[in-house]
């Protein structure tokens, strides 16, 4: 099975920590973390400079989004990697929001976007349950 | 002349002709009626003159039958009298035929000696041959009497339909030319009125024009509609500025509505955000003490304890809010020096966490009466922003609060030299739950919405100035009571 390559996008450390943890001990070690929507995109677009990407680990086959974020929220990045994922070559690369908003509405808008496969509300998937979804998308 | 007035002689005038009309039909009427009378009238007179001959021609003489043609011939004269009016008489009199009725009683009187007649005779006072010769006599006299009747009756109807006919053709023409000049002058009225009424002049300058302009009926209408025609344009206005009133409340509560939905949701977000990382980093906790990951478990606890304080922190915040004593508190005179202490107290660890230095000022010759407490909270929280927020890469980072005295105000500049706000969160700078340092400090975005609230509570109004240099925030409070 080819190895999952993570982003994370949240800007809350400790969620991001808690998330990355989990993954861990799913097996998952390829992770990358930015804390908000445009460090994300910057890390994302490959006309950018991004010192810390490694091509082996690039690009990564699931983003982790948060929506409430500053300077570029969740529903903003996803806007903007709609075009970039298709002018980048990123259409192997999927979304699963990672969010501790429960609205209806804000699960519909995600959605909306083809790509975006789930929507974890945090606090409430333990690492089996990520590694689940995971098995399903591939 | 008032219209009303006007309207009122033509109909007297038509009344007067009607009258005219039927009267004159009435006299024609009466003038057939007596002829029809004189001719049953000569229609008996024959009767009596054909008894009369066989008589002559020695035939037996009923005086029953005698008596009753006497009584035929005499109810003709009765009933002509009655039918005569006093108007009649006296026109008869006027145009010299009142020998007609002269006529009528004198056939009365023969028919009546008529009667006598026949009595005599029977009673034997008179012989066969007397009463004969005095029977042809008194036939001769109905005869001519019927005769005569004639011509004054028709005298009469003739001058009555002679006088009549040109009075009320005069009158129908003069009713007619009156009708047109009334008409033409109720529409040269109507027409003025319309052009004064177009004429683009001030309220009092058409009451003026209309009172010197137009009378009558055509004024009175003006003023009722006038009156009418205001009541209705306040009534219009009122209930325009109902709809406004309705239709601004009604956004106002949409609003309130909307931006309470959003405070909800982002309250409920930041509170559950912080149980939800606890509540994952507690299991980590668990995880590390059995692994015997002490260092972990011992990081993952302390992050625990932050997220508690970020909490009581937002909590807090929060209850700041809508902190109803500070809503409702009573206006005193400022000692702004004591205001700067209670400030640089309640801040001093962020200030020296941040190595931030407070310089306050004060240029007020008269004490300003305000909330103190709202004051102290507004001024803290713009001070506590400027030190968390302060360019760690400035030598000499500072925050300084100084008060002016204006002629209608008092300004209050809160100046620092910190990091700015970022261009493009401008507009979100007083809206809740908004934050644009996010890897700076652990603020819950509040800070800023709280002070907008509270200057909003003393009646003030703020503003704010931002750059890459820092920040100036001036707080404009008015100048009610001074001491």
């Amino acid at each position: 099975m080819t190895p999952l390559h993570a982003l994370i996008i949240d800007d809350s450390e400790i969620d991001r920590y808690i998330l990355s943890r989990q993954l861990k001990q799913i097996g998952i070690d390829s992770i990358i973390e930015k804390d908000d929507g445009l460090s994300g995109l910057n890390y994302l677009d490959e006309s950018q400079v991004s010192g810390d990407r490694l091509e082996s680990e690039f690009p990564p086959s699931i983003i982790f989004l948060d929506i409430n974020m500053p300077h570029v929220d969740g529903f903003e990045f996803l806007e903007q990697f709609e075009s970039l994922r298709e002018k980048s070559n990123l259409s192997s690369c999927v979304v699963m929001m990672y969010s501790s908003s429960e609205r209806q509405e804000d699960k519909d808008r995600a959605y909306a976007y083809e790509f975006v496969r789930d929507f974890i509300v945090k606090g409430e998937a333990s690492a089996e349950d990520i590694a689940d979804k995971l098995k399903s998308l591939h | 002349m008032k219209i009303s007035r006007k309207l009122m002689i033509i109909v007297a005038l038509t009344i007067f002709e009607v009258s005219l009309v039927l009267f004159t039909l009435f006299e024609i009427l009466q003038g057939a009626r007596f002829h029809q009378l004189n001719a049953s009238h000569l229609k008996y007179i024959v009767s009596f003159s054909e008894q009369v001959r066989q008589i002559q021609a020695d035939k037996p003489i009923n005086t029953l039958v005698l008596r009753k043609t006497m009584y035929d011939i005499r109810e003709q004269p009765i009933e002509c009298l009655k039918q005569i009016t006093a108007v009649e008489k006296f026109i008869m009199r006027r145009i010299g035929t009142y020998n007609a009725i002269e006529l009528c009683e004198k056939d009365i009187a023969d028919a009546n000696n008529g009667l006598a007649l026949i009595d005599s005779y029977v009673d034997e006072r008179i012989n066969r041959k007397s009463f004969v010769m005095q029977l042809d006599i008194l036939s001769g006299i109905f005869k001519q009497n019927s005769i005569d009747f004639e011509l004054p009756i028709v005298r009469t109807v003739e001058f009555i339909v002679n006088l009549m006919v040109p009075i009320v053709i005069v009158l129908s023409i003069t009713i007619v030319m009156f009708i047109v000049y009334l008409s033409r002058n109720i529409t040269t009225s109507i027409k003025d009125v319309i052009s004064l009424l177009s004429r683009e002049q001030s309220d009092k300058a058409l009451d003026d024009t209309i009172s010197k302009n137009v009378t009558g009926e055509l004024r009175e209408l003006l003023i009722s509609a006038k009156l009418r025609v205001k009541k209705e344009a306040i009534k219009t206005e009122v209930n325009r500025q109902l709809e406004a009133l309705v239709s601004q409340r009604t956004e106002s509560l949409t609003k309130a509505n909307q931006e309470l939905a959003e405070f909800a949701y982002r309250l409920s977000h930041d509170l559950k955000s912080p149980l939800t990382s606890s509540k994952g980093l507690a299991r980590f906790v668990i995880q590390d003490i059995d692994d015997n990951h002490l260092h972990e478990a011992r990081r993952n606890s302390q992050q625990i304890v932050t997220q508690m304080e970020k909490l009581e922190q937002l909590l807090s915040r929060v209850l700041s809010l809508t902190n109803e004593k500070l809503q409702t508190e009573e206006a005193s005179f400022i000692d702004f020096d004591e205001v700067f202490d209670t400030i640089r107290r309640e801040n001093q660890e962020v200030l020296r966490a941040h190595d931030c230095l407070l310089v306050c000022e004060t240029h007020v010759q008269h004490a300003l009466r305000s909330g103190r407490q709202s004051l102290i909270l507004i001024l803290g929280h713009l001070v506590s922003n400027s030190a968390k927020y302060s360019d760690p890469d400035k030598m000499c980072r500072s925050v300084k609060v100084a008060v002016f005295e204006r002629e209608c105000d008092y300004h209050i500049d809160i100046i620092d030299n910190g990091r700015g706000i970022p261009e493009n969160r401008i507009p979100e700078v007083f809206l809740m739950f908004k934050r644009f340092h996010p890897n700076v400090g652990s603020g819950a975005g509040l800070g800023l919405a709280t002070v907008k609230k509270y200057v909003g509570y003393l009646g003030g109004r703020i503003k704010f100035d931002t750059s890459a240099d820092g920040t100036t925030f001036t707080i404009v409070l008015p100048k009610g009571d001074v001491m």
